[in-house]
């Protein structure tokens, strides 16, 4: 089947397989073009919510900054003293190797997620996760998380688990599809919830891979023995936000 | 199908004139290409024109060698006996040792020959002989056929009469065949290694080939003394010759006769070959062949897919959004008002202290103000160390006290 010459009165026949193919190819890219125009009005409302769920998280967090500074100031005034709630959250850093360790701790370790040296990983306050962190106390350090220490881990060293994947944190839409049924749809909503362990804290934790953080700049002190020993595991709680700082 | 390729016949005097004009073309130039088939039959085929050859089942062994054993500081490889020679005493008849024999000496009775299926042999043959009428195969294969008017190149049977050698190259010469020739005989290079020295000095490349059919035909004799051509009878077809080195397209020149004989030699697919008891020409493995027909009909596409998206989520890298602002905008459009508020503060902060530096009295009433702040701090520690005093002189004389009641 060849497309004949052009003649003065006779029409051009054009092959019924091209004429099939140019149509199907038409009705192709409008299909593209109409999903296109939906996303970008779509992402365009996304954004403005993402936006307003961050102005709305920074005035939380000034506003939970401002109160515990009055209230600290008000017990002062009064003579009496303000003691802040304990952290509902802690941030593990495993500081030993995988050499020679006992089964158990190494068990604990990977429940925890922390696989592999200067692994970091947050964990939720409780009974269970005390217990289990006071069973690899000599292996890691930990302690009280800034807000500031959570937000640039998950910002720089931010991976999603995804199908069993290590997924960088690139957009958005990363965290929509894994979380949006939770109603985290954005990287400050993860953050937030996060920093106050809210209802999905679990989900939200989940759903990050432990973060690889290099050795520390300046390096340690002393990882035989225990920080209050001028040494380096165990607690050092809100001292640990100096140590990621320097890891990061 | 209803179309079949035609072929031309040429005249021999005369690479412009076509005697028989459409001439369909034999049933095995249709066979589908199979160059494993080529390859397989190749390699075991090229094996049958070997002639046994053998170490000297005795070299390296005429000695009365023994082993030392232990205990004498040397190792336990047999040694030649005797003495009042250097040999003596050396090591022999290991594959190791010099002078010793080899190891797994060569017999004459190695398995020279492969036997290959005739089925195989036929396939191969047959797909060796389609290949010649593809022109890339056969320009693939390095020969110069840019000048000849057809390939498969059929011409009148009058060249099965030529007697000269003369008479020869001037036909290959009119018909484009004597560039493949020139090619043969410009490359012709001395081999390297020994094989030289033993009956093999040069190595030559191939030609055209000559097919004929008529068993008495002189042109063998005029053919052969022109490098690089082989003439082979069209009943004696050589996959050796048809796809030298294994590999398809060979540039074959046939008489009329012996390209009509093809399709007896191999059958049809519609009648199986009368010479080759029961063979079958090899059937293609797709009837239609037309992809883009096939993709594109209507039984296919109703039920394709759409299109997946080849954007895997891991291939993206990662920018870090603390330093790459493109990259934090993207995560969070809210930093962009952040970093503006940042940026505006920082600037007031400077105005502010511009002014102070500028403005005198204001320096001064700052001046005036921090040192009123440590004036208060200072009273502050002052009563702080004066009341630690008082406790501790009250401590120690209470101290005293009991012990000068005991």
């Amino acid at each position: 089947m060849s497309q004949k010459k052009p003649q003065m009165q006779v029409e051009q026949k054009v092959p019924e397989n091209i004429v099939k193919k140019n149509a199907r190819d038409t009705k192709l890219r409008e299909a593209v073009a109409k999903r296109r125009t939906e996303r970008l009005a779509a992402n365009k409302t996304r954004r403005a919510q993402w936006e307003k769920n961050a102005q709305a998280y920074d005035n939380e967090y000034k506003a939970a900054d401002k109160s515990l500074v009055d209230s600290l100031r008000k017990a002062k005034s009064e003579g009496g003293f303000y003691v802040p709630a304990e952290s509902k959250l802690i941030l593990v850093v495993r500081i030993r190797g995988i050499n020679t360790l006992n089964p158990q701790v190494r068990q604990t370790l990977r429940l925890l997620k922390l696989r592999q040296l200067h692994n970091a990983a947050f964990v939720r306050v409780n009974k269970a996760t005390i217990e289990m962190i006071r069973k690899v106390e000599p292996y890691v350090t930990y302690g009280y998380p800034s807000r500031a220490v959570i937000k640039n881990l998950i910002y720089k060293r931010g991976y999603a688990k995804i199908n069993g994947q290590r997924i960088p944190l690139t957009n958005n839409n990363i965290i929509e599809q894994q979380l949006g049924k939770v109603g985290i749809h954005s990287i400050e909503d993860l953050v937030h919830e996060i920093v106050t362990v809210g209802a999905h804290f679990k989900e939200a934790n989940r759903f990050l891979w432990a973060f690889k953080l290099r050795g520390p700049r300046g390096g340690f002190i002393a990882k035989r023995r225990s920080f209050i020993n001028q040494g380096d595991w165990g607690n050092r709680e809100d001292l640990i936000n100096d140590l990621v700082k320097r890891m990061i | 199908m209803t179309s079949v390729p035609l072929v031309s016949v040429f005249s021999a005097d005369d690479s412009t004139k076509v005697t028989a004009k459409h001439i369909p073309l034999p049933a095995v130039f249709q066979t589908p290409i199979r160059p494993d088939i080529v390859s397989f039959v190749h390699t075991n085929i090229a094996k049958n024109r070997r002639q046994a050859h053998a170490v000297n089942p005795q070299a390296g062994m005429q000695h009365s060698a023994e082993s030392w054993g232990t205990g004498r500081a040397v190792a336990r490889i047999p040694r030649v006996s005797g003495s009042g020679t250097h040999r003596s005493g050396q090591a022999a008849f290991g594959n190791q040792c010099r002078k010793g024999r080899m190891s797994l000496p060569i017999k004459v009775w190695r398995r020279w020959h492969r036997r290959v299926n005739i089925k195989q042999k036929r396939h191969a043959a047959a797909t060796a002989v389609a290949a010649t009428g593809i022109v890339p195969l056969v320009l693939a294969r390095g020969h110069r056929i840019s000048q000849v008017p057809q390939i498969p190149l059929v011409v009148e049977d009058k060249i099965e009469s030529y007697e000269k050698t003369t008479d020869a190259l001037n036909f290959l010469k009119r018909f484009g065949a004597f560039e493949d020739v020139q090619k043969v005989v410009s490359t012709k290079v001395v081999r390297a290694g020994i094989s030289k020295q033993r009956g093999k000095k040069y190595r030559v490349r191939k030609g055209p080939l000559v097919v004929y059919f008529n068993e008495n035909a002189k042109l063998l004799k005029a053919f052969r003394n022109v490098p690089g051509v082989e003439v082979v009878n069209v009943t004696r077809l050589n996959l050796l010759q048809l796809a030298p080195g294994g590999q398809l397209g060979r540039f074959v020149i046939w008489t009329q006769s012996a390209f009509a004989h093809l399709d007896k030699l191999f059958g049809t697919y519609r009648y199986a070959s009368v010479l080759k008891d029961g063979y079958q020409l090899l059937r293609p493995l797709l009837t239609n062949p037309d992809l883009a027909r096939i993709i594109n009909s209507n039984q296919v596409q109703e039920k394709v897919q759409p299109a997946k998206t080849t954007k895997v989520l891991h291939e993206v890298q990662k920018k870090n959004p603390l330093k790459n602002t493109k990259a934090m905008d993207r995560l969070n459009p809210y930093a962009k008002k952040q970093r503006a508020a940042a940026t505006a503060a920082i600037k007031a902060n400077t105005k502010g202290t511009k002014k102070i530096k500028k403005n005198k009295a204001l320096k001064k009433a700052s001046r005036a103000a921090f040192n009123k702040v440590s004036a208060a701090l200072n009273d502050a520690t002052k009563a702080a160390v004066q009341e630690e005093q008082d406790i501790k002189v009250k401590y120690f004389s209470v101290q005293k006290g009991a012990a000068q009641a005991e």
